[in-house]
This record gives structure tokens, C-alpha cells and sequence, in this order.
């Protein structure tokens, strides 16, 4: 049997909350890269306090609370790009499942 | 000049396949394997025996035969989990997935885990489909959060080699420990085996490069799953739940891709593959 027939005779409704919860597991996992020899989130807490500063290194925790000397620039732009490839890919599955309401 | 060559990682992943009376272990791993191949681009040794593997159009990289250990028991019958310390000896690779057969593989975010960790790394969060906050399993009420042996990493080096070493120690002295922690050595589990000798190895402590840093997904209790079209590598599948309301049930639905589970439901799994 199909999924469609499946679902059709078992009148089964979507579930609006468990697709929210599920596509934050998915994409939670997909913000970590590990770079500079440490493990990063990339957020935006740590996308801008490595813009705020000026010196070429910086001291920072990664996600195993290791402190790892990074260069500042570099690691920014690996986040960000990360970040923003994740986050759109997220947004644009949030709107397909808010299209279903 | 001495020219430097750096040789090149071989990275693979494993699967332990013993049919038991009920349920046939080689043919999950076959399913397995080809979504191992087709999403995360890694070649897969199988560990088997002379009574389960069977002919198939699928090529391993390996087939290991061993000698099962026949002495474990589930709800549903004999079960053949045992053993499961020698995937350190028996795996070809310098870096390792080693996961249970009916773990779907749906994406490419387990290569993630070979950054996580110099050594050993494998989950100690759950999330269950259709029923979220459920609460994390453990050993018992007095004891620790369970470890999930279902999907581990690992890279041979002296500290994988000594937890799989305590990985041996633990099943061979279950009892024992199901004795000091509170819970029924009734039936093994790998899960708590690997609770007790991670944590053996790592002082008494979890070492947080030794976790995968996002949640194990269940297909868990009155959930099942179906693959959304015929293709046997499809990575769209549909999740139905049972949801129990004042003594009637309630079906609901959600549809997923590009992620992976665990089917815990051996009935379900059969019928997907």
C-alpha cells in the first residue's frame, strides 16, 4: 500500500508540532564544524563577538570547552557561511510546512 | 630531500548481522549497507555467521564469519547482540561507523563524526518521533544516563582499543554490574554494556569528545515509518503515530527527509526493506 492510500484510510492528520520539532533536530546537528583544530556552533553569539574584535588572533572556548587560538577572520567567515547556508535551507523548509496549515 | 607521503585514511563502516529465529539481521544489513554506499560514500564490512549469510546481488567489502554467541534472550526471542567488543579487531578501517542494522541511514551528517572525536564518539541524547520530551533512559533510578551503542564512531588508537578491551570485560561480567548499578542482567544490551565502559575507561566520567553533539532519533513505541515511493534509497519517508486520547486512537502523521533513525520496531523494519 502507498503512503497516500495509507494516510487517506487511516485519516491520519498531520502533525503541525512534531514537524516543528523534527525539523529542529535535523538542523540542529548541521550548525557544528570543526575548524582550527577546534569544534565550533556556528551562532550568531560567536559570529559576532569574533566581527567585534580588531587583532588578527583570538582566544576562544570551542564546544569541548578547549581553548583554541584561532584566526579571527577566517573563522568568522567559516561560520557565517555556515550559518546562513543552514539557516535558509531551514527557513525554506519552515515555509513549505507552514504552506500546510 | 626525503619526500613526505601521507598516507591516505581508510575509512569504512560495520554492521553485525546474526539472524535470530524471528527476524533476519543479513538482510537489514544488505538494506543498510546500500544507503551506507549511496549517502555517506562508505564502503561496509559485514559481521556474520555461516547460518545467516545468504546470497545477494549486493558486494560487501568484507564478509567476517564468526561464531555468534547464542546466549541472549529479548521479549520476542533469541537475540544475537553479543560480541559486539570485537568490532575493534575485526573492522579493516583506520576510521569506523560501526551501527546496528536498522539504523536508516538518510544523509551524510554521521561523516560529522570523524571531526568530533580523536577516538570514540556515540550518543547519549534521544529524541522519539511524534512523542517529544520523553525522558532519557537509564540504567537504572540510581544509576547513569544510558549510552546508545546504535551509531559510534571510532578510529584505532590506544584509547579505542582500551574501551573496546573493557567493552569485552563488562559483557563477560554483566551480572555483576547489573548487580552494583540496579538493573536486570536478564538480558544484555550493548547501550548499557557501553555506558559502564566508556565510562570505566574515562575515569568514572563521560568525556565530552567521546558524545555526538546531537540527539539519536527513534522511531519509538505506537510509531511506525514507510518509505514515501518505491525507491529503495529514498530519502523521503512518512511517520504515523498512534496517539492514544480518552481510550480511542487518533492517528497522526508527519513527513520527513534528509534525516536519520533508528526503526526499534524489528516488525516495521522488516516490512521497509
Amino acid at each position: 500500500m502507498d503512503t497516500k492510500t495509507l494516510l487517506a484510510e487511516t485519516k491520519a492528520r498531520f502533525s503541525h508540532n512534531a514537524a516543528k520539532a523534527y525539523l529542529k533536530e535535523k538542523y540542529d546537528g548541521k550548525f557544528l564544524i570543526a575548524e582550527q583544530g577546534g569544534l565550533w556552533r556556528a551562532e550568531p553569539n560567536i559570529i559576532s563577538f569574533l566581527n567585534s574584535g580588531k587583532s588578527k588572533t583570538v582566544i576562544l572556548q570551542d564546544t569541548f570547552n578547549n581553548p583554541v587560538k584561532v584566526d579571527r577572520k577566517s573563522l568568522s567567515a567559516k561560520l557565517q557561511e555556515t550559518y546562513d547556508n543552514v539557516m535558509e535551507e531551514w527557513y525554506k523548509e519552515w515555509q513549505e510546512l507552514e504552506s500546510k496549515r | 630531500m626525503a619526500r613526505a607521503r601521507k598516507q591516505k585514511i581508510k575509512r569504512g563502516a560495520i554492521l553485525f548481522a546474526h539472524n535470530s529465529p524471528k527476524y533476519n539481521y543479513f538482510s537489514m544489513a544488505v538494506y543498510a549497507a546500500r544507503r551506507i554506499n549511496h549517502y555517506l560514500d562508505l564502503p561496509v564490512t559485514v559481521i556474520t555467521d555461516e547460518e545467516s549469510v545468504a546470497k545477494t546481488d549486493y558486494s560487501f567489502d568484507n564478509i567476517v564469519i564468526t561464531t555468534p554467541d547464542k546466549n541472549n534472550k529479548r521479549d520476542w526471542g533469541m537475540w544475537i547482540n553479543k560480541g559486539r567488543y570485537q568490532a575493534y579487531d575485526f573492522s579493516p578501517y583506520d576510521e569506523t561507523l560501526l551501527l546496528d542494522t536498522d539504523y536508516v541511514v538518510n544523509s551524510d551528517k554521521l561523516l560529522k563524526t570523524f571531526d568530533i572525536s580523536q577516538d570514540f564518539c556515540c550518543h547519549d541524547r534521544t529524541e522519539y518521533f511524534m512523542q517529544p520530551n520523553l525522558p532519557l533512559e537509564v540504567l537504572s533510578a540510581y544509576s547513569f544516563k544510558t549510552l546508545w551503542a546504535t551509531a559510534v564512531m571510532f578510529k584505532k588508537t590506544n584509547k579505542t582499543e582500551q574501551i573496546f578491551r573493557c567493552l569485552e570485560m563488562v559483557q563477560k561480567n554483566y551480572d555483576h554490574y547489573a548487580n552494583i548499578h540496579g538493573f536486570i542482567s536478564g538480558t544484555f544490551r550493548n547501550d548499557y554494556a557501553l555506558t559502564l565502559a566508556l565510562r570505566l575507561v574515562n575515569g568514572h566520567m563521560n568525556d565530552p569528545e567521546n558524545i555526538i553533539p546531537w540527539n539519536l532519533l527513534h522511531i519509538g513505541r505506537n510509531t511506525s515509518v514507510y518509505p514515501e515511493n518505491s525507491d529503495p534509497l529514498t530519502n523521503k519517508f512518512v511517520v504515523l503515530y498512534d496517539h492514544w486520547n480518552r481510550g480511542k486512537i487518533k492517528k497522526e502523521y508527519l513527513t520527513i527527509k534528509d534525516i536519520d533513525f533508528h526503526v526499534m520496531n524489528k516488525d516495521n523494519f522488516m516490512e521497509i526493506i
